[in-house]
């Protein structure tokens, strides 16, 4: 008797426990279904967000100027709506990604991770949406969404639909539009030596053999470099086109006779490329290394996403004074973006959405492009005028083109199913100097994929 | 007496001295300089631009500036890095002591092996054991968590603390301590007026040693702290990855050597202090 008593009284005590916290507030599953499907008022989710009071957010630590900018406009912007902005930095990406896939394999699901935020793009946003790690499409339906282009029907869209190929599904929230740009050292290459396409440079380093390299492939920066090569070698002459298709779209023999002819380019200028001449070609393993080789007049030119690279390397003293940007190579400058995006398990999820709706507005990404040097992610001509004037005016400074050059010059990232092809394709051919025909070395890394 | 010491060297020996000095101090100098750099290129012996000009006409904190302010976390990752290495070394203490007592004077079946095990953990690389840990210590709840990052920083360790006490253990005479009974000391005076302060030099030696070790491990104190716990490591790691190493590097790389410089002074000046106290030195 006495003991069913007890037992009564810790059951009454264990569900009034309960109770009061799921009276405090709704459990993360509810609020993101509720959230989701659109029929959450605003106001909800920064009352929420406020209750929460911290999100941890996950990015690239690896530049001064934007840790700083985080810390010092970011921060307090969060603070003012009673977020505290918690920036974890790490060194890679792909890192953060094995974490959450870790947490989630071992039980902690919904509200129990702990990464609230992630800067992502690429291959990296595909694993996470492969695995179902992401939170949702929420993307479109933050306060700040009218200021990016939406509609499948305007193609300028395709920038915040599309990540490398993989639908976006709203499910990550545009943060900054990148163009892959080349600098040039003008103390060594005149205007009139200014190579323009693949040929030009070709003839450039066979008067000045080894001054040029780039990021080693798997490095994304280096098969943006081969990507644009194969845009601009595409036997058919459609430029970027077909590398839109996803692998099965295209086929793999298709594929291979799209990228022969630049391959055999790619062959063509190894030894011509930074230690070629001494018979030992080299590729440095990232964008320092690269900074490194520029800034020491070792390579003449230095290819990366920046559009306001030049600009942050004479900041920060990375980049010798004489560089400048170039147009190169014509047609073929690859932009792509990149976003924010929520894990599925983020333990702070309203929090999240409140940062990354700042992380979206008009004074956020001013912000950014003046202090941190990233370009706006943003859509302008979805910008109202004075709006437009005031990311206009926050714009760094260009070094011997203009912003109008660029513009004319993008092209479209290549589908992430491809890239990993390509990739494989280039450690086989160029790194391991294999001679088999390319037909053959595709056919291979498609079945090793499999 | 230094200096006539000094003269009475062959000119052979004061080479190797000077040779020491160039290995132990000679890597400091172009990281002094390249924390006091703007802009520094190939093959300029001394920066082209120094960090002091550029101070003035830069639109961010530079260099030093940079490593000073709070955005560069260097504090916290230093009092992070010094409170998980004194945890890490008197917890190692602890489980080290004792077990080096039985493995020093007892004898038992299967001690060689044991011993042989103990130092296992030394073998396998910390990738393998850091990726492993990560899915349990999940799951435990453990990661991110400073408990989590100084249980981890105990494997590495222990295996080189117990071979150290062991040692010392051998060292000492029983003796000592079956008088101090004999004289009426009872269990706990022995261990605090004999054993500890006998072992003292030892002990100390050995705490250095784990701390130092502690305060430089990367990988498994990146994998269970999850990017959440910042070391010193873990930021001078995110800071040079891809090769090359700027002025807010080389300040970060400086900040990093200072807990081991400092704690190896303090620790000489101790054990020779110990020493003489028990009329071992001279």
């Amino acid at each position: 008797m006495k003991n069913l008593k007890k037992i009564g009284w810790s059951a009454v005590l264990l569900t009034a426990l309960l109770g009061t916290t799921t009276a405090h507030a709704m459990d993360d599953a509810e609020f993101r279904s509720q959230f989701l499907s659109g029929s959450m008022d605003w106001s909800e989710v920064t009352k929420r967000a406020q209750d929460e009071g911290t999100v941890n957010f996950y990015y690239w630590g690896g530049s001064d100027i934007i840790n700083l900018w985080i810390d010092q406009v970011a921060k307090p912007a969060l603070a003012e709506e009673g977020v505290t902005l918690n920036p974890v930095r790490i060194t890679a990406t792909k890192d953060t990604v094995d974490v959450i896939l870790a947490q989630l394999a071992s039980g902690k699901g919904e509200g129990e991770g702990s990464v609230d935020m992630l800067w992502v793009n690429g291959e990296n946003f595909f694993t996470l949406k492969q695995q179902g790690a992401l939170w949702g499409s929420f993307a479109d339906k933050l306060p700040n969404s009218v200021n990016f282009e939406w509609d499948n029907a305007d193609p300028r869209a395709q920038l915040n639909l599309s990540d490398f190929g993989t639908a976006t599904d709203r499910m990550e929230m545009p943060w900054s539009g990148e163009q892959y740009v080349c600098a040039v050292d003008r103390a060594h290459v005149s205007q009139e030596e200014t190579p323009a396409t693949f040929e030009d440079l070709k003839a450039y380093l066979e008067q000045n053999p080894g001054k040029f390299a780039y990021v080693k492939p798997p490095h994304y920066l280096g098969n943006t470099f081969v990507q644009s090569v194969l845009y601009a070698h595409n036997p058919e002459g459609t430029g970027a086109e077909p590398f839109q298709l996803s692998l099965e779209e295209l086929g793999a023999d298709k594929l291979a006779a799209l990228i022969e002819p630049g391959f055999a380019y790619l062959k063509e200028i190894e030894p011509l490329l930074l230690g070629g001449p001494q018979g030992n070609p080299r590729y440095p393993e990232g964008p320092s290394e690269l900074d490194n080789l520029f800034l020491n007049s070792e390579v003449h030119f230095n290819c990366k996403f920046g559009l306001y690279g030049v600009y942050a390397g004479l900041i920060t003293g990375t980049y010798p004074e004489t560089a400048e940007e170039m147009i190169f190579p014509a047609g073929n400058m690859i932009k792509n973006k990149s976003y924010l995006a929520i894990p599925l398990n983020s333990p702070n999820s309203a929090a999240a959405l409140v940062a990354i709706n700042y992380f979206s507005s008009v004074a956020s990404q001013a912000a950014m492009m003046k202090q941190a040097g990233m370009p706006a992610g943003l859509d302008t001509w979805k910008l109202a005028e004075a709006d437009q004037a005031i990311i206009n005016e926050a714009a760094p400074p260009h070094y011997g083109v203009t912003q109008a050059e660029f513009d004319a010059n993008i092209a479209p990232d290549t589908n992430a199913s491809l890239v990993d092809v390509i990739e494989g394709t280039w450690l086989e051919v160029i790194e391991r100097g294999s001679d088999k025909p390319i037909k053959d070395v595709v056919a291979e890394v498609v079945a090793n994929l499999k | 007496m230094a200096s006539a010491s000094l003269r009475s060297l062959t000119f052979g020996q004061k080479l190797l001295i000077l040779a020491v000095l160039a290995f132990t101090i000679g890597p400091f100098a172009p990281l002094i300089i390249q924390s006091l750099a703007f802009r520094w290129a190939w093959p300029d012996l001394l920066p082209s631009v120094w960090w002091l000009e550029q101070r003035q006409i830069s639109p961010f904190p530079l260099a030093w500036d940079y490593v000073l302010s709070p955005t560069s976390k260097v504090l916290e990752a230093t009092v992070n890095t010094i409170g998980i290495g004194v945890a890490v070394s008197l917890l190692c203490l602890l489980i080290c002591l004792p077990a080096a007592r039985v493995l020093a004077r007892a004898n038992f079946r299967g001690k060689k092996r044991l011993e042989f095990f103990l130092s296992l953990p030394l073998l396998v690389p910390e990738a393998a054991i850091g990726i492993a840990l990560l899915m349990i210590f999940t799951g435990l709840g453990l990661s991110g968590t400073y408990v989590g990052v100084i249980i981890v920083h105990l494997i590495p360790t222990v295996p080189y603390m117990v071979r150290m006490l062991t040692a010392v253990y051998q060292g000492l005479d029983q003796g000592f301590e079956d008088n101090a009974r004999v004289l009426g000391a009872n269990d706990w005076q022995v261990l605090t007026r004999v054993t500890l302060p006998m072992l003292m030099p030892g002990v100390l030696a050995g705490a250095l040693f784990t701390f130092l070790v502690s305060t430089n491990l990367f990988l498994l104190t990146f994998f269970i702290g999850q990017g959440s716990i910042v070391t010193l490591p873990t930021l001078l790691f995110s800071q040079i990855s891809g090769g090359a190493m700027g002025a807010t590097a080389a300040g970060i790389a400086l900040v990093a050597s200072l807990p081991g410089l400092i704690l190896l002074v303090l620790s000489d000046r101790l054990i020779r202090e110990e020493a003489f106290a028990l009329g071992i030195g001279e």
